[in-house]
């Protein structure tokens, strides 16, 4: 008798252990699809870049030739720091309207204005799309010729503006970088409005206590409370910024067009890894493997900084 | 525990349903299939010419005829995206069994990379003349591809414009010059060309520079390294371009293929400088367009001339399953009886030497480029280096457009990047 309870503890306590074990399996599916797309090709990406390539041949060994090459010899290096030079114009500009612009209509929804929900929802409504599909909406209004934009403003007595703004250097990545901020502005507003709305009640009234009052009181209490939502929207801001490619890819082609005023690094790595949209381009796919590493590392050390910089200022709630 | 059972029982049965919608799915149209062999052969088609998707099903079809075993599927990609997606497809080993070949150099890099099937054995080959055949001809010396057509670029012009002003086909490039004039000042846009996308402007530069340049005679002499990009005859191609673009639609910075189409088809545009595979499209776009082409006039008292090339081959494989499936299809692609059809469902003129055209304008084309032909320079000679010669020439020109760049700067950019890997010139 006492045997087989003891072997029926036992085997209770297998069952146990082995429950506890099995939690560990469950990520596995989740860890074979991260491993096998992001884990892998950021290895392989990092091999090639030291690999020389004749076309889509891997030749000898190279060392860091590469990224030399991809820093000191033209036409490479130019077009790096023009494309690099976009990428900031790109964080900097979606920083102030796509966050910018989000926070304070999220505070307006937080301070409970009329239609609250029907605003959150037609902000976030660009998102739903794809954005291939924002890219060929916007190209089709701005058509200079036949596009809704300058016809809105020919019919505001505006001809004097009409102009093809994605065919024009100095309009086409500022269009496209403003679209981008449409396209991305209900996500901020939701991300704020939940920073805004786990807000302690008691602090705010608290602070009207001792006679904090509107833009005192949203300097003094509430930015000091928001520090967690806006680092991060500013890291996810400035990774995007930095992957810019989707938009300029669809509205303008792999070539960063007109005269590589759109291009980003992002486009730019495309271009050097699996050729030019034209006919006659042969790919560089060891040049292309290093602009990649670059960009993750540069992308990986900054936001590294940041965050660190950025706990250090944060409140304890 | 019960729960989580008929939870998981739910899950699999939807897994098993979705599993077997997916494999009915590929099965393509069912019955008539299974009926007529029990050894199908599936072939994937590779393409740059999603316009041409109706013309190759009627193509599959009569090659079913004779050949109900092999399944054929056309799939394309978009013209500018096609190199990218192929060579991506073909590194990680994959890639339709049938490819398209872009002439020259990106189709040879891809026969040097091993990714090709060589054909040397295939029936028919003989036929074409050697320099077709040296668009898809390995540096190895072995043949990779079956040339499918010629393509040449000249100036479509509006018939009913051209007649409504009065106006004739010009012969120099004076009367190339005036003709333009007075379509401006009677108030039609007269080229229709525009520079947002840049592989544009290496075509028309393509037709249009011989004109300057003077035609084979300098494509010989460069090749042979006598000249260079920054001599005179080159420089003044440039020039001439960029004087031409006072007669472009207006914000043409802005404008792409799409909108230029459109404009000569609708009859905004009186020419359009552009390829002879946009005849297919024009007519299905506006079956009422009159429009006729004439050769580019010199500007060096030389003869007008027609810019024309091998625009492509199709090649195997070389990791394709069906290998041998894939060649019957390459060998009907050399048949005389493929030749024919395919002149008459494209519009464009077969590669295979002696076969004529139901279209009229066709068969003219044919003609003239058979007479007074000249090479697309810059594709069949200077598609090489990284960026190539000819990304270079598209984005300098692009730039030139933008007033960012002089044309004496284009010309010397140009000739930097050659001389960067093209020997002749170094």
């Amino acid at each position: 008798m006492k045997s087989a309870a003891s072997s029926k503890s036992t085997h209770l306590k297998k069952q146990r252990n082995w429950k506890r074990w099995s939690i560990h399996l469950f990520p596995i599916p989740a860890l074979i699809i991260y491993g096998l797309f992001i884990v892998y090709p950021l290895f392989a990406a990092l091999t090639y870049s030291f690999f020389e390539w004749d076309g889509m041949v891997r030749g000898e060994f190279a060392g860091f030739k590469n990224f030399v090459d991809l820093f000191t010899l033209q036409p490479f290096s130019d077009l790096f720091w023009n494309a690099f030079g976009h990428n900031i114009l790109y964080f900097v500009l979606q920083m102030i309207f796509q966050n910018g612009l989000a926070f304070i209509l999220a505070y307006i929804i937080y301070k409970k204005v009329r239609g609250a929900e029907f605003l959150k929802i037609s902000y976030f409504l660009p998102r739903l799309l794809s954005v291939i599909v924002v890219g060929f909406l916007w190209k089709l209004i701005l058509n200079p010729n036949y596009g809704a934009f300058n016809v809105i403003l020919e019919n505001l007595g505006l001809e004097a503006l009409q102009k093809a703004w994605l065919g024009d250097p100095d309009t086409a990545l500022i269009a496209i970088i403003l679209i981008n901020s449409w396209y991305g502005l209900g996500f901020g507003v939701l991300i704020f409005l939940a920073g805004f709305q786990s807000i302690p009640k008691e602090l705010l009234e608290a602070g009207k206590l001792d006679g904090a009052t509107g833009l005192s009181m949203v300097r003094r209490i509430l930015l000091p409370l928001m520090v967690p939502s806006i680092m991060i929207m500013t890291v996810l801001t400035f990774i995007q910024s930095f992957e810019a490619f989707e938009l300029v890819y669809a509205m303008q082609g792999s070539e960063g067009g007109p005269y590589s005023s759109t291009d980003t690094l992002a486009v730019y790595f495309y271009r050097l890894a699996f050729g030019g949209s034209s006919g006659g381009s042969s790919s560089a796919i060891g040049l292309g493997s290093a602009l990649a590493v670059v960009l993750f590392l540069f992308i990986a050390v900054f936001t590294a900084l940041y965050l660190k910089y950025m706990q250090k200022k944060q409140v304890d709630m | 525990m019960k729960s989580l059972k008929a939870f998981t029982f739910v899950g699999l049965l939807a897994f098993i349903l979705i599993m077997s919608a997916c494999s009915s799915d590929s099965g393509g149209d069912g019955d008539t299939n299974e009926e007529a062999s029990g050894d199908q052969v599936q072939i994937e088609m590779g393409s740059w010419r999603t316009e041409d998707t109706e013309a190759y099903q009627t193509i599959i079809d009569k090659f079913n005829e004779e050949h109900p075993d092999i399944q054929i599927e056309f799939n394309p990609s978009k013209n500018t995206e096609y190199n990218t997606i192929l060579n991506t497809a073909l590194q990680s080993g994959e890639g339709p069994d049938i490819i398209h070949l872009r002439p020259y150099t990106p189709g040879i890099e891809l026969a040097d990379a091993g990714y090709l099937e060589p054909l040397d054995d295939l029936e028919g080959l003989d036929q074409y003349p050697e320099e077709y055949l040296a668009a898809s001809k390995g540096s190895d010396g072995k043949q990779y591809g079956v040339p499918l057509n010629i393509s040449t670029t000249q100036m479509f012009y509006n018939e009913d414009i051209f007649d409504e002003l009065g106006l004739e086909e010009p012969q120099t490039w004076e009367e190339f010059m005036s003709v333009n004039e007075t379509l401006k000042e009677e108030g039609y846009t007269p080229i229709s060309l525009a520079s947002k996308e840049a592989w544009l402007l290496s075509l028309a530069h393509g037709m249009i520079g011989p004109a300057h340049y003077g035609g084979t005679e300098f494509v010989d002499k460069i090749t042979a390294g006598e000249t260079d990009f920054t001599s005179e005859k080159f420089v003044n191609s440039i020039e001439a371009m960029d004087e031409l673009k006072q007669y472009f639609p207006d914000n043409y910075e802005g404008l792409g293929m799409e909108d230029i189409r459109t404009m000569f088809f609708t009859g905004d545009a009186a020419m359009f400088p552009m390829g002879s595979w946009e005849i297919e499209v024009l007519r299905e776009m506006n079956p009422d367009l009159n429009f006729d082409f004439f050769p580019m006039p010199s500007a060096t008292g030389k003869e007008p001339t027609v810019t024309s090339w091998v625009d492509g081959s199709y090649a195997i494989n070389a990791n394709s399953e069906n290998k041998e499936a894939a060649k019957e299809f390459l060998q009907f692609m050399t048949t005389e009886e493929f030749g024919e059809l395919f002149t008459k469902e494209f519009k464009m003129i077969s590669a295979i030497p002696g076969i004529e055209s139901d279209d009229q304008l066709v068969n003219d084309l044919s003609q003239a480029a058979d007479q007074r032909s000249t090479p697309y320079m810059i594709l069949v000679h200077f598609a090489g280096g990284n960026p190539s010669t000819k990304e270079t020439i598209e984005k300098e020109l692009q730039g030139m457009y933008l007033g960012e760049r002089t044309p004496q700067e284009v010309a010397e950019t140009v000739q930097e990047n050659a001389e960067s890997w093209y020997e002749p010139l170094q």
